[in-house]
C-alpha cells in the first residue's frame, strides 16, 4: 500500500514538473527580446500592413494569457500547433527527430556508465597508485572539457587524420561512436569520481573486513558487496546527469551534423519558432522526468533499506 | 525527496541553457555572396558521380518566392531557372526568355520565351506560367518576402500569345531585369505550386538542371540531374544536362566538421571556410579553395545622423579617420578578406575604383577636427563639450558573424586614442534597437544585391512607405536626386556615372565607414572540377564533374 501511494505521489510530482516547465518556458519566451514576425521579414521592403497581417495571421497580436490558454488547451488535445517558419505540424517533426536523440543519449549513458564504473572501481582498488592518479586525471578532464571541444578533437583525430569513423550524419552505428564518446565523457568523469569516492568509503567499513575475514574471495567482496553499496550515489548522479546529456545533444548534434531534437530546438530558437520550442521542451521534460522516476525506483531495487525506510 | 529536488534543479538548468541560446537568436537575413569566377578546367569532363556539398546552415525553404536565406538559394538555384541571366560584366543575357523589348516609357517589358522548356513534372513552360509566377509573388497568401521586394514595381502580366508575355510596372525601374535574373525570382511549376500549396518549399518543382529528390531535415537535400535539360544560361559552358548524376547538399553547421569532412574525403566540397582554415587549405595538396567576393553592399558601419554630434560631418569624418580599417581587416581575417572603400562592392555596376586608397588612417587630423568641433580632452582621456562626454554607442548584432563583434572591440580601442568613449552594445534584438528605436550611434550591416539601386533603400530620404527606420537617418538633396535618376536611367554608361557620383558624396560626407568585402568560399577536393559562381556569388553546378 505504501509502495503504491508513494508511486502515485512521485508520478503526480513528475506531472507537475512537466507542466511547470511548460508554463515557465512559455512565459520566458514571451518576455524574451526579439519579435518573431520581424525576424521573418525583410525590414527594408515589407510594408507595415504586411507585418500587421502576418502578426494577426499567426495570432501573435492577442494578449499573452489568450495565447497561453489557447496553446495549453490545444496541446492537451494533442495538437502542438504549426511551425511559424515552415508551417509544418510540430508533433510529427518532433517524433521524427526524437529517436535519433534518444539513441544518442542512450549510447552516451552506456558509455559513461561502463567507463565510469570500471575506472572508478579500478581507481578505488589501486588507491594512490599510478592507475589511480591516471584515472583521476581522466575524470578531471572529462568533467572540465567542454563537449564541443572534445567533439572537435575526436573528429580531428579519428575522422580527419586516421579516417576511421564517419565525421557527420546519423545513418548507422558507426556515426554514433564519436558523438557518444564526446557526449558521454563528461558523465564518465562524474560517475568515476563518485564511484571511486564511495568505493573508498565503503572499503574502509567494518563489514568489508568481516567479509574478508570470512575468507570470501576478493572478487566477491569487491563486486557483490562493496560495489553494490557504492552504487547508490552513482545512480543519483546518473539521474541528474540526464539533464546535462539532453542539453549536450544541442551541441553534439550540431558538431557532428546529426539529426535530432537538439538541432531542432537550436534552429527553432534562432528563428524564435515558439510552437517548436514549446513542443521540444515538452518532450525533453517527459524524458527527463521519466528517467528520474526510474532512477528513484531503482534505488529500492538495489538497496532494500530504502524500500523499507521510505 | 532529494532526487526530486535535483531533478527540478536540472530541469531549470536545462531551461536556462535553452534561454541562453535564445539570447543568441537573430533574424534570418540573407547574407554573403559574389562575382563570377571561372574555376579550374583540366581534363575532359566525365559524366556520372555524386557530388556532396556541405552547407553551413539549413535552408528555410526551397520555395524561391518565400525564401529569405542565401543558403537556400545555393540549394534551389540548381532546381529553378530565371527569365534572364546577369553576366559578370553586368550585362543581361537570355535564359528562359530569348529576347525582350522595353516600352518607351520604361513601364512595360515584353518577353519572348523559349518554346522547348518543360518543368520537371511535365508541365509546359509558357507565358501563362510566367504570369502565374509573378502573380503568385504578389498574392499575400504566398507570404513572399525578398522576392516581392525584388519584383517591385511589377504590377501585372498579360499573356500575348503562348510564348509571349508582357509585364507591366507601375514606375520605370532600371534594376528590374537584373532583379529578374536573381534566383528568388526563379520560375516555379504552376501545377506543383497549386498542388502543394504552402508545402511547395518541401516539394519544389522547376525547370532547372537538377530535379528535387528529397529533403531530410537537418541532414541533407538531394537533387538529381535533369536529363532533358537543354536550356542552360550563357554563363556556364555546359548548356545541356549536367555531368553529375546526383548532387547532395549536406547540412553541417560546425565549421571544423565541414572543413574536416573535405580533408578526410567524407564530403567533396564545403562552403564558408573560416579564415584560419583558408590559409591552411591553400597549402593542402589534396584540396582546392574557391573564393569569390560577394556583390552588393560591403560590411559597412553606418552613423546615425539623427543624433548629436553625428549630424556634424566633421565629427563623423574624425571618427572615420581615427578608425584604422586596414589593421582591423588584416588582424581579424589574416589577409583572406579584402578591405572595402565604397558603399558598394567592386564588380557591381558603377563601382568607383577611385575611392580606393583615397584616404588613410590619420589620428592627427581626427584630433584636429574634434578640437575644432569644440571637444576638449578631459583628464580621463575622454573629450567633452559643455560638460558632456563624447561617447559613441556602437550596436552590433549577436551571434558574432564573421567576427563582427571583434571589429567593435578594436574600434573601441582605436577611438579611445582620439578621446572618444565607445560603448559596445551587442544584442540579438538588433531589429528593435536599430530599425524600430534607432537607438545607436554606429551600426554595421551588409547586403547581397545585383544592382546599385540597392543604395536607394538606405541613403535616400524615406518616402513614407517604410515601416522601419532607415539606417543613416541623415540625407543629402543631391544624393537623393542621383539615386532617383539611377532608378529610372536606362543607359548603363550614364547609370555608372550617376552611381560614381553618389558613392563620392556618401564617402565625402562620411556617412559610413566601409570595412570589408565578404568572400564566399568553398573548399573542395581536387577531384572536383568546374564549380563556378553566378554574378552574385552563388555556386553553379552545370559544369561540375568529378574526376574518376
Amino acid at each position: 500500500m505504501a509502495v503504491l501511494s508513494r508511486a502515485l505521489m512521485r508520478f503526480s510530482s513528475a506531472l507537475i514538473s512537466i507542466l511547470g516547465s511548460l508554463v515557465l518556458v512559455f512565459f520566458i519566451i514571451y518576455m524574451m527580446p526579439g519579435d518573431p514576425v520581424l525576424s521573418m521579414v525583410d525590414p527594408s521592403t515589407t510594408s507595415p500592413e504586411a507585418i500587421d497581417n502576418l502578426r494577426k495571421e499567426l495570432g501573435l497580436d492577442r494578449p499573452f494569457y489568450v495565447q497561453f490558454f489557447e496553446y495549453f488547451t490545444s496541446m492537451l488535445q494533442g495538437d502542438f500547433g504549426q511551425s511559424l517558419v515552415t508551417s509544418e505540424p510540430v508533433l510529427p517533426k518532433i517524433l521524427m527527430h526524437l529517436p535519433a536523440t534518444l539513441m544518442l543519449t542512450l549510447t552516451s549513458i552506456i558509455f559513461a556508465i561502463v567507463i565510469g564504473v570500471t575506472l572508478g572501481v579500478l581507481s578505488a582498488i589501486y588507491r594512490n597508485r599510478w592507475i589511480d592518479v591516471l584515472v583521476r586525471m581522466i575524470g578531471l578532464f572529462g568533467i572540465s572539457m567542454p563537449t564541443f571541444w572534445s567533439g572537435i578533437l575526436l573528429i580531428l583525430i579519428f575522422s580527419v587524420h586516421l579516417n576511421w569513423l564517419p565525421i557527420m550524419g546519423s545513418d548507422g552505428w558507426a556515426t554514433l561512436v564519436l558523438p557518444s564518446i564526446a557526449l558521454g565523457f563528461v558523465g564518465a568523469g562524474l560517475i568515476l569520481r563518485m564511484v571511486r569516492t564511495s568505493m573508498v568509503e565503503v572499503m574502509d567499513e567494518q563489514f568489508i573486513l568481516t567479509l574478508r575475514a570470512k575468507g570470501l574471495s576478493e572478487r566477491i567482496v569487491m563486486f557483490r558487496h562493496a560495489l553494490r553499496n557504492a552504487l547508490i550515489p552513482a545512480i543519483t548522479i546518473i539521474g541528474m546527469y540526464i539533464g546535462d546529456l539532453l542539453a549536450g545533444t544541442v551541441v553534439i548534434e550540431t558538431v557532428f551534423s546529426r539529426q535530432g531534437i537538439g538541432r531542432v530546438i537550436a534552429d527553432a530558437i534562432l528563428t524564435k519558432d515558439m510552437p517548436v520550442i514549446q513542443g521540444v521542451i515538452f518532450f525533453i521534460a517527459i524524458v527527463y522526468v521519466t528517467v528520474n522516476l526510474l532512477v528513484d525506483i531503482s534505488y529500492s531495487l538495489i538497496d532494500p533499506r530504502i524500500r523499507r525506510a521510505r | 525527496m532529494r532526487g526530486n529536488l535535483y531533478q527540478t534543479k536540472y530541469l531549470v538548468v536545462f531551461i536556462a541553457l535553452v534561454l541562453f541560446l535564445s539570447g543568441c537568436s537573430q533574424g534570418a537575413n540573407p547574407d554573403g555572396s559574389t562575382q563570377k569566377s571561372g574555376v579550374q578546367t583540366t581534363a575532359e569532363p566525365t559524366y556520372g558521380g555524386e557530388l556532396t556539398f556541405a552547407l553551413a546552415t539549413s535552408p528555410d525553404t526551397l520555395d524561391p518566392h518565400r525564401s529569405s536565406r542565401a543558403v537556400a538559394v545555393r540549394a534551389f538555384r540548381t532546381i529553378f531557372d530565371s527569365l534572364v541571366v546577369q553576366e559578370a560584366d553586368n550585362s543581361i543575357q537570355p535564359w528562359l526568355a530569348t529576347k525582350w523589348t522595353v516600352s518607351d516609357d520604361g513601364k512595360s517589358y515584353t518577353f519572348e520565351l523559349r518554346e522547348d522548356v518543360t518543368f520537371h513534372d511535365g508541365t509546359p513552360f509558357n507565358a501563362e506560367a510566367v504570369k502565374y509566377n509573378f502573380d503568385r509573388i504578389l498574392n499575400p497568401a504566398t507570404k513572399a518576402l525578398n522576392s516581392r521586394a525584388l519584383l517591385k514595381p511589377y504590377e501585372s502580366a498579360e499573356v500575348l500569345d503562348e510564348y509571349t508575355v508582357k509585364l507591366n510596372l507601375s514606375t520605370p525601374s532600371s534594376s528590374f531585369l537584373s532583379n529578374l535574373s536573381q534566383a528568388m525570382l526563379g520560375i516555379v511549376s504552376p501545377t506543383a505550386a497549386e498542388k502543394y500549396g504552402d508545402q511547395f518549399g518541401k516539394n519544389p518543382v522547376g525547370t532547372g538542371p537538377f530535379k528535387f529528390v528529397s529533403w531530410t531535415e537537418n541532414a541533407d537535400i538531394k537533387v538529381e540531374k535533369n536529363s532533358d535539360y537543354n536550356w542552360g544560361p550563357s554563363y556556364v559552358e555546359n548548356q545541356g544536362q549536367p555531368y553529375l548524376d546526383k548532387l547532395i547538399f549536406k547540412i553541417v553547421p560546425e565549421e571544423a566538421t565541414r572543413v574536416g569532412g573535405v580533408q578526410s574525403g567524407q564530403v567533396l566540397a564545403a562552403e564558408t571556410v573560416p579564415p584560419q582554415n583558408i590559409v591552411s587549405l591553400e597549402n593542402d595538396p589534396n584540396t582546392q579553395l574557391l573564393k569569390v567576393n560577394t556583390l552588393g553592399l560591403p560590411y559597412t558601419l553606418f552613423f546615425n545622423q539623427r543624433r548629436e554630434p553625428w549630424k556634424d560631418v566633421n565629427v563623423r569624418k574624425a571618427v572615420m579617420l581615427a578608425v584604422d580599417v586596414e589593421t582591423i581587416v588584416k588582424t581579424l581575417y589574416m589577409g583572406t578578406y579584402e578591405r572595402s572603400w565604397s558603399p558598394l562592392t567592386p564588380g557591381i555596376l558603377g563601382y568607383d575604383e577611385t575611392l580606393e586608397n583615397s584616404w588613410e588612417y590619420d589620428p592627427d587630423t581626427a584630433n584636429k577636427l574634434l578640437d575644432e568641433a569644440g571637444y576638449v580632452m578631459g583628464a580621463d582621456g575622454i573629450r567633452e563639450k559643455d560638460g558632456k562626454k563624447l561617447t559613441l554607442n556602437y550596436v552590433d548584432a549577436s551571434p558574432n558573424r564573421e567576427k563582427r563583434n571583434d571589429i567593435a572591440v578594436i574600434v573601441q580601442q582605436q577611438l579611445k586614442e582620439v578621446g572618444i568613449a565607445v560603448e559596445i552594445n551587442v544584442t540579438p534584438d538588433f531589429m528593435t534597437v536599430i530599425y524600430e528605436k534607432s537607438d545607436y550611434d554606429l551600426y554595421g550591416n551588409s547586403q547581397v544585391n545585383s544592382d546599385p539601386n540597392a543604395l536607394r533603400e538606405i541613403y535616400h530620404t524615406p518616402d513614407g512607405s517604410r515601416v522601419l527606420e532607415s539606417l543613416v537617418g541623415g540625407y543629402d538633396p543631391k544624393l537623393d536626386e542621383l539615386l532617383e535618376q539611377g532608378t529610372v536611367e536606362s543607359d548603363p554608361a550614364k547609370r555608372e556615372e550617376i552611381y560614381k557620383e553618389a558613392q563620392q558624396i556618401i564617402i565625402d560626407k562620411a556617412m559610413i565607414i566601409p570595412i570589408y568585402i565578404f568572400p564566399y568560399t568553398v573548399a573542395a577536393s581536387n577531384k572536383v572540377n568546374g564549380i563556378t559562381f553566378d554574378s552574385l556569388g552563388y555556386p553553379l553546378f552545370n559544369d561540375a564533374y568529378i574526376q574518376q
